[in-house]
């Protein structure tokens, strides 16, 4: 046993190799590895369009590496949220591309997950037993707009401000609890310090991890009703 | 015959892929961890900005048997005026593990909030566990004004 095979990959060096085989002896991720990336044989009938669910959930990951880059030198603050993005924009070594994957990919993961839906809809494949998919699928789809919804309140523009006061005036048109729905957002009667935090905290630590529950569960059933795609 | 010359070829051919996908890979690494890794680095022109070489203040900022701390040379710093002749310059950073001493008033001494130490109003060790004095600098007085210059 002096080499390893990955798919078409063989490995030789001997130093690499008793390296994996250290870590391979007991966590068992070569067979894992095998079964679901190298040997794995992805059904004939997929194709170009059966991909968008797998491109969302690499923006996904990719919102959340640059999401964690932009927070260590964000500031949820009124006085400096503004100038702590401009600083990042203007000053910050490759600032501008960091959060311009972040900016971009969330436009970018919206139409991604409208073409996975289309897809899905039109292939007919939330029919039984995957209804119960779907309806994760939906609440995804719902996870993904809060996100952009919060997120776009925090560089703290005239354009993000007011959008969030559009935005949280909406709910407020529901009768009896909408007053109510609109004072919750705001955290407050207006638009301020109280909004800016609730929207840092829901958009960097809430929503991405209930997000990424739902993922989870999303792809166990894809997993376990046999729906497998090029993931 | 003509298997093993295909049997070549292929070999080559799978060798020549090989390298291109390490060389992409290498690429793709690179490209990823040189924007990052300088992303993350502090920047000097926002993270402590500039150190200042020498500080001008005016002396009745810190009246007699007082204390003034200050930034010097990007840490903290303290200037002492114990009399009307004399005034001390010295760094506020306690030697024991890099906490920023306070001024006592009432006894005219640097104590450390972190572990008691405490010294005299020239960097003198009195107490507690700090192993040296504190960095001195000069100090004079210039007209109306205390002028602070690396030692």
């Amino acid at each position: 046993m002096s080499s390893l095979r990955f798919g078409p990959v063989e490995i030789k060096n001997r130093l690499a190799v008793k390296a994996f085989k250290a870590i391979d002896d007991r966590f068992g991720v070569k067979e894992i590895l095998d079964d679901e990336v190298f040997e794995k044989i992805a059904p004939s009938h997929l194709n170009f369009w059966s991909c968008f669910g797998g491109i969302s959930f690499f923006l996904f990951i990719s919102q959340v590496v640059t999401g964690m880059l932009l927070m260590i030198y964000y500031q949820p603050s009124v006085s400096q949220a503004h100038s702590s993005v401009a600083m990042i924009m203007n000053e910050v070594p490759f600032g501008w591309l960091i959060r311009g994957i972040h900016v971009w990919g969330s436009s970018l993961m919206l139409i991604t997950i409208g073409v996975h839906m289309a897809k899905i809809y039109i292939s007919g494949i939330y029919k039984a037993p995957r209804e119960l998919n779907w309806v994760i699928g939906v609440c995804l789809f719902l996870m993904t707009l809060n996100l952009s919804f919060t997120g776009y309140l925090l560089p703290w523009t005239q354009l993000s401000y007011w959008a969030t006061v559009v935005g949280t005036e909406t709910p407020s048109a529901i009768p009896v609890v909408g007053e109510y729905i609109r004072f919750v957002l705001r955290g407050g009667e207006e638009i301020g310090q109280m909004t800016l935090t609730r929207f840092f905290a829901i958009h960097v630590i809430i929503l991405p991890f209930v997000t990424a529950g739902l993922i989870t569960l999303h792809l166990m059933q894809i997993r376990r009703q046999g729906i497998s795609g090029p993931l | 015959m003509t298997t093993e010359i295909l049997e070549a070829v292929s070999n080559a051919r799978r060798r020549f892929l090989s390298a291109v996908l390490a060389l992409f890979s290498l690429i793709s690494v690179i490209g990823v961890v040189y924007p990052v890794g300088l992303f993350l680095w502090p920047h000097r022109k926002k993270v402590g900005g500039v150190a200042v070489r020498s500080i001008k203040i005016s002396i009745l900022e810190v009246p007699i048997g007082e204390a003034k701390f200050v930034r010097f040379l990007n840490k903290a710093a303290v200037i002492i005026h114990p009399n009307e002749q004399e005034v001390l310059a010295l760094s506020a950073i306690c030697t024991h593990l890099g906490c920023v001493v306070k001024w006592n008033g009432g006894k005219k001494e640097l104590d450390c909030p972190c572990h008691g130490g405490r010294f005299d109003i020239r960097g003198n060790v009195l107490s507690g566990p700090p192993p040296a004095p504190l960095a001195s600098y000069k100090a004079r007085v210039e007209d109306e004004y205390i002028v602070i210059e690396e030692a």
